[in-house]
C-alpha cells in the first residue's frame, strides 16, 4: 500500500456530465493502494489561491470488467479454476463533501485539480476550528483525534456551542455495549473540566447512573495503555480521574443498606444516603401521581396540603393541633379527620374536599412512600445534594440504578428541578451544570404520554443554554427520542448503529457508505456534529481515565446485605476507620431505627471532625435499662400440672 | 454434414465480399517433425515471474486537401507494459505526430504554407496520377509503417536493456529476426490474423482444426530477408460450431533448439494468459488481457484524437 505523506498528492478531482463537482460535493481518483477512507479529510488546491476542504463521504472502485459472465468464461465455469496472471485495471472512486471554501466567496465549483492528504493546519482550518482554537481567548474543547491517511490531529469543540450560550447540549447514539457512549461522555466531561475557560465560569456536572455500575467508579484511576496515552498527549488531556466525586444514593427498602453497587468497604463511605421527605415529594407530586387518576378535586386538595398545612401549625375542627413534617404527620392528621368526621356525623365534606377525594390523595400519596421506600422516609429525615454548594469541576454522581421507574422519574425531576431554580437565582454555586442521562428513550421518548419529566427536558433543551443549564443525553435509538430534545442538541455523536435505526429518515443526510460505517464502527469511534463542522467526522478517543463498571465491580465487589445495625456500624466505621465497630453497636442497641438513621444521616451531612461524638450527640436520650439481678432468671410456674405437653 | 466428416459453423450471414488479402500465402518447413501434427499441450500454467507486452496504435485523418490532394495527419503510438506481481507498468514508449501528403504534386509555395504548421511532412510516395481514395491509402501505408518501426524501436531496445524480461510482441516478430537470430531471446510473437497461410493440404488441416489446448509442431516460416522465426499454430478456445479460425493464434519464436524443446511449456503459459478475458473487444477470443491495456493506454494518451 501506497502510503502518502501528509500534504502529498493522492488524487485528482474528475468531473463528467453525470458525476459533475459542485460547490458542495465532487468526485476523485487515486491509486487503488490507498490508505485514504470514509471520513479522510482532504483539500483541493485551485488556481488563484482557492481552496476547498472536504471530507470523504463515499467510495466506489471498478474494474474494466463488462459483464460477470467474462469471468466464468475466463475461468471456464470453475470459481476454483483459471488464476489471472494479470489484475484488471481498476479504479478507485471517492465522493467527497466539502467543508469549507476559503476565499468562503464567490461559491463556486470545486476546480478540477489535484487532491491532497490534509495535514494538522488543514483539519483546523476544513472544520472551522481556527476560529475559537487561535482566537485571543481561546475556547476549544478537545473531543477526540482525527485519524486518517497516516494523520492524528486533535480535533476540538467550541465550548460556547457545548455550555452556551451560542448553543447547548450533547446527544450520543448507539448500540448498547459497542457504541461506548458512557466512556465518551466520562471522556468529555473530563476533557471540559480541564480545558473549560476559567473565564468563562465555572462548572460542574450531575451523572444519573441508571444501570448496573456504569459511573459508580468515577474516582477510581484507569489503566490505560500506550495508544490511549499517546491520544491524551495529542489532546493536551491529562489522564486522570475526577476529583471531586460526591456520590448520591437511597437506601433500600430496608431503610439501612445503601441502594448503589458502591458499597465495598473501602468506597462506601464516599456515599451519600439520598434521602427525602413529604415536602420534597410534595412540590413535585405531577411526577408521581398519574394525571389521568389525578382530577382537579384531587389537585384542589393536594394544593391545599402544600400550601396550609404541610411544615405549618395547622389546627384541625377537633381542638387537635397538627404540625405535618413527614409521612407519619400525614397519616397521623388524615385519621384525626376521618375520625372526626365519622364521630361529629357531619357528612362527607371536610373543608369544601369530599372525603372521598380527601381518601383517594391519602391512598395515592402516602403509596409513594411505599413505593419509593428508601428514598422517602415516613420520619421526615432529609438529605439531599449541596444545591448552592456545587464544587467547580466537581462531580456528582446520583445512583438510581436500584430504583424502580416511578423512583428515578421522581428524582430525576426534583434535582433538574432544583438545579433550574438555583441557576435562574445563580445560587448553584456553579455558573453551568451538565446533566448526564442515559436511556434518554426512557425519559424523552418521541410518542407515548406527554409526562412530566418529558415536559421539564424539553425546557432543558430549550431554554437550558440561557441558564447554563446543559444536558448530555445517552440513548441507544436517537430516533425514539423526541425532535424537540435531539434537534437542540448542538452537538450529536454517533458510536456504533444499529442498520434499522440508520434506515430510519433521520439518518438520510448520510451517505450509504457513512451509514455501513457507522454500522461497524469500532470501540472508541465516534462520528461527530458539531456546529462549525460542516460535515460530520470521525474521531478517536482514548479510555477514560476512570474505571469502568466492570472493572470497577471486579476491582470493588459490593458487599452484601446486611443487618439495619451492622449497615449503620459499616457505614460510621467508613466515615472514620478508628471508630469501633462495638462502641457503636453499643450506642444504638436501645434506640429506635427512626433515631439512629436520623443520627447517622446528620453525620454524614455535617462531616464532623469527631464522627462518633457527633452521632453520639445527634441521637436522642434514653432511658437504659439498668439490671436487677433478676430480670433474666426463669419464673416459677404458679401452679404445677402433670400435663406433659404444659411446658 | 458430420457423417462426411465435416462439421458444423456458426451459419453467420454476411453481405459484402471482404478486404483482398494482401499476401495469403508464404511457405513452411517442419522442424518438430516430419509433418506438421497436433500435440496436446497440457493444463494452463507456467507464465514467467516479469512479462512485458508490446504493443503500437496508429490514428490517421484527412485533415484537409490542397486541390484534390489529401493531407492527412498521422499519429502513432507504441508502448512496453511490464507486469509485476500481476499489475501492470509502463516501461517504455514512443510516439510520433506527422502529416503525410504527395509532395511531389506541391508547389514550393504549398510545401511552405504546410510546413508552417509545425508537423513533420512526409510524403506518401503516391504516384504522378491523383485518385482520391489510392491516395489516401498510400498516406495511410506511410503511417502504418511508422507505427511499425515504432514498435520495432521499443522492441530492439527492450532486447538490449531488459534481456531478462519476457517481451510479448502483439504480431510477428520477423521484422527484428536479426536481433536474436539463432539465440534464446526472451520474445514471443502472438499473431492473431491468419491472413497468410504457411501450411497447405494435411499440414494446413491439421493447423485450422485445432482441439482445444493442443498446438501443432514447430515449423519454420520460410525464407525471410531479415532473419527466420520458428513457429506454431495453438488453440486457445474450443472452436466447436464457431469460425474455423476462432481461438486461434500463431506464435513465433527466434529459431533456436531450446524454442522447439519449450514450445508446450510456453503454450500452457500463453493458455494461462487467456484469463482475464479482454472482452467486450471482438477480439477477444485471441486477444490477451495485457495487450488489450496497451492499446487502451495508448489510447488514452491520445485524449479525444481517437
Amino acid at each position: 500500500m501506497i502510503k502518502f505523506e501528509n500534504g502529498r498528492t493522492v488524487g485528482r478531482v474528475i468531473a463528467t456530465e453525470a458525476l459533475p463537482a459542485s460547490p458542495h460535493q465532487f468526485h476523485f481518483w487515486t491509486a487503488t493502494d490507498t490508505d485514504l477512507g470514509i471520513g479522510a479529510i482532504v483539500r483541493v488546491d485551485g488556481e488563484g489561491g482557492r481552496t476547498v476542504y472536504a471530507v470523504v463521504t463515499d467510495a466506489k472502485a471498478y474494474s474494466d470488467l463488462a459483464s460477470p459472465l467474462h469471468e466464468v468464461v475466463a475461468a471456464e465455469g470453475d470459481p476454483k479454476g483459471l488464476t489471472a496472471p494479470t489484475h484488471r485495471a481498476e479504479i478507485r472512486l471517492w465522493t467527497a463533501a466539502v467543508l469549507r471554501h476559503v476565499p468562503e466567496e464567490p461559491l463556486q465549483p470545486v476546480p478540477l485539480a489535484e487532491v491532497r492528504v490534509a495535514d494538522v493546519a488543514d483539519v483546523e482550518m476544513a472544520l472551522r476550528m481556527d476560529g475559537f482554537v487561535r482566537s485571543e481567548s481561546p475556547t476549544g474543547i478537545p473531543i477526540g483525534v482525527y485519524r486518517a491517511a497516516g494523520l492524528q490531529a486533535p480535533v476540538f469543540m467550541d465550548a460556547d456551542f457545548v455550555l452556551g450560550p451560542e448553543s447547548a447540549h450533547l446527544n450520543i447514539s448507539g448500540v448498547s455495549g459497542l457504541a461506548t457512549k458512557t466512556s465518551a461522555v466520562e471522556f468529555v466531561l473530563s476533557s471540559i473540566f480541564q480545558h473549560f475557560p476559567k473565564d468563562k465560569g465555572s462548572v460542574a456536572a450531575i451523572c444519573f447512573n441508571v444501570k448496573g455500575p456504569d459511573l459508580c467508579f468515577l474516582d477510581q484511576p484507569a489503566q490505560l495503555g500506550q495508544e490511549d496515552r499517546e491520544m491524551y498527549d495529542v489532546l493536551g488531556i491529562d489522564p486522570v480521574p475526577f476529583d471531586p466525586v460526591h456520590y448520591y444514593a437511597p437506601f433500600k427498602a430496608d431503610g439501612a443498606n445503601l441502594n448503589t453497587l458502591r458499597t465495598h468497604e473501602d468506597l462506601i463511605g464516599s456515599v451519600t444516603p439520598l434521602v427525602w421527605g413529604l415536602r420534597e415529594v410534595l412540590d413535585y407530586h405531577e411526577v408521581l401521581l398519574s394525571r389521568d387518576d389525578i382530577d382537579a378535586k384531587s389537585d384542589a386538595f393536594l394544593d391545599f396540603l402544600a400550601d396550609r398545612v404541610v411544615d405549618k401549625e395547622f389546627r384541625d375542627e377537633w381542638g387537635n393541633t397538627h404540625r405535618v413534617s413527614s409521612f407519619a404527620d400525614l397519616e397521623r392528621l388524615f385519621r384525626a379527620i376521618f375520625d372526626g368526621l365519622e364521630l361529629a356525623g357531619r357528612g362527607d365534606i371536610w373543608r369544601t374536599h369530599h372525603i372521598a377525594t380527601i381518601r383517594k390523595v391519602r391512598n395515592r400519596l402516602l403509596n409513594i412512600s411505599t413505593r419509593c421506600r428508601g428514598l422517602v422516609t415516613d420520619d421526615g429525615s432529609v438529605s439531599d445534594l449541596p444545591f448552592g454548594d456545587f464544587e467547580d469541576r466537581g462531580v456528582y454522581v446520583v445512583d438510581v440504578a436500584g430504583m424502580d421507574q416511578l423512583g428515578q422519574d421522581l428524582v430525576f425531576t426534583r434535582v433538574v428541578s432544583r438545579l433550574r431554580e438555583h441557576l435562574e437565582r445563580r445560587e448553584l454555586g456553579v455558573d453551568h451544570i451538565i446533566v448526564f442521562v442515559d436511556e434518554l428513550n426512557k425519559y424523552a421518548p418521541s410518542d407515548g404520554p406527554d409526562t412530566y419529566v418529558r415536559k421539564m427536558l424539553l425546557d432543558i433543551s430549550e431554554r437550558g443554554r440561557y441558564l447554563g443549564l446543559v444536558l448530555f443525553a445517552a440513548q441507544q435509538f436517537r430516533s425514539q427520542i423526541h425532535r424537540r430534545v435531539v434537534g437542540n442538541a448542538g452537538t450529536a455523536m454517533f458510536g456504533r448503529m444499529d442498520m434499522d435505526e440508520l434506515a430510519t429518515p433521520g439518518y438520510q443526510v448520510f451517505s450509504q457508505a457513512t451509514k455501513i460505517k457507522l454500522a461497524t464502527m469500532p470501540k472508541g469511534e465516534l462520528m461527530v456534529r458539531h456546529p462549525h463542522f460542516t460535515q460530520a467526522v470521525f474521531v478517536r478517543f482514548p479510555r477514560p481515565a476512570v474505571l469502568s463498571g466492570p472493572e470497577g465491580i471486579k476491582r470493588f465487589p459490593p458487599q452484601v446485605d446486611i443487618s439495619f445495625q451492622d449497615a449503620i456500624v459499616r457505614q460510621l466505621t467508613a466515615l472514620d476507620r478508628s471508630i469501633a465497630p462495638a462502641a457503636v453497636r453499643d450506642l444504638i442497641v436501645d434506640h429506635h431505627e427512626l433515631d439512629v438513621r436520623r443520627a447517622f444521616l446528620a453525620t454524614k451531612r455535617t462531616h464532623p471532625q469527631d464522627v462518633l461524638s457527633y452521632f453520639t450527640a445527634s441521637l436522642p436520650k434514653v432511658v437504659r435499662r439498668e439490671p436487677t439481678g433478676r430480670g433474666n432468671e426463669p419464673v416459677t410456674p404458679l401452679r404445677v400440672t402433670d400435663d406433659p405437653y404444659a411446658s | 454434414m458430420l457423417r462426411a466428416g465435416g462439421t458444423i459453423g456458426p451459419a453467420a450471414t454476411l453481405t459484402h465480399v471482404g478486404p483482398p488479402v494482401s499476401k495469403p500465402f508464404g511457405s513452411a518447413d517442419p522442424v518438430e517433425s516430419q509433418n506438421i501434427n497436433s500435440i496436446e499441450v497440457g493444463d494452463a500454467g507456467g507464465v514467467p515471474e516479469t512479462v512485458a507486452f508490446v504493443d503500437g496504435i496508429q490514428r490517421y485523418a484527412v485533415e484537409a486537401r490542397i486541390g484534390v490532394e489529401p493531407i492527412v495527419r498521422g499519429y502513432v503510438a507504441a508502448a512496453v507494459v511490464k507486469r509485476v506481481a500481476g499489475e501492470l507498468v509502463v516501461v517504455d514508449q514512443a510516439t510520433d505526430e506527422f502529416l503525410v501528403t504527395a509532395l511531389g504534386r506541391l508547389t514550393e509555395e504549398q510545401r511552405a504554407i504546410l510546413t508552417g504548421i509545425g508537423l513533420r511532412i512526409v510524403d506518401s510516395g503516391a504516384q504522378d496520377r491523383a485518385h482520391p481514395i489510392m491516395d489516401v491509402r498510400q498516406a495511410a501505408l506511410v503511417v502504418e509503417r511508422r507505427r511499425d518501426q515504432l514498435e520495432t524501436a521499443l522492441i530492439e531496445r527492450h532486447l538490449v536493456q531488459r534481456r531478462d524480461t519476457w517481451l510479448v510482441v502483439d504480431g510477428s516478430i520477423s521484422k527484428v529476426a536479426k536481433s536474436f537470430e539463432d539465440t534464446d531471446a526472451r520474445i514471443l510473437g502472438l499473431i492473431k490474423s491468419h491472413e497468410t497461410q504457411f501450411l497447405e493440404g494435411a499440414d494446413l488441416q491439421v493447423a485450422v482444426t485445432l482441439p482445444f489446448g493442443h498446438r501443432t509442431s514447430v515449423f519454420r516460416r520460410g525464407s525471410l530477408s531479415h532473419g527466420s522465426v520458428f513457429s506454431w499454430y495453438l488453440r486457445l478456445w474450443p472452436w466447436e460450431e464457431r469460425e474455423l479460425l476462432y481461438g486461434l493464434v500463431r506464435i513465433e519464436r527466434p529459431s533456436t533448439e531450446a524454442t522447439v524443446a519449450t514450445a508446450s511449456q510456453v503454450s500452457r503459459w500463453m493458455l494461462a494468459e487467456r484469463a482475464p478475458l479482454s472482452a467486450p473487444d471482438g477480439r477477444w477470443d485471441r486477444l490477451f488481457y495485457p495487450i488489450q491495456q496497451v492499446e487502451t493506454y495508448l489510447r488514452a494518451q491520445l485524449g479525444s484524437w481517437w
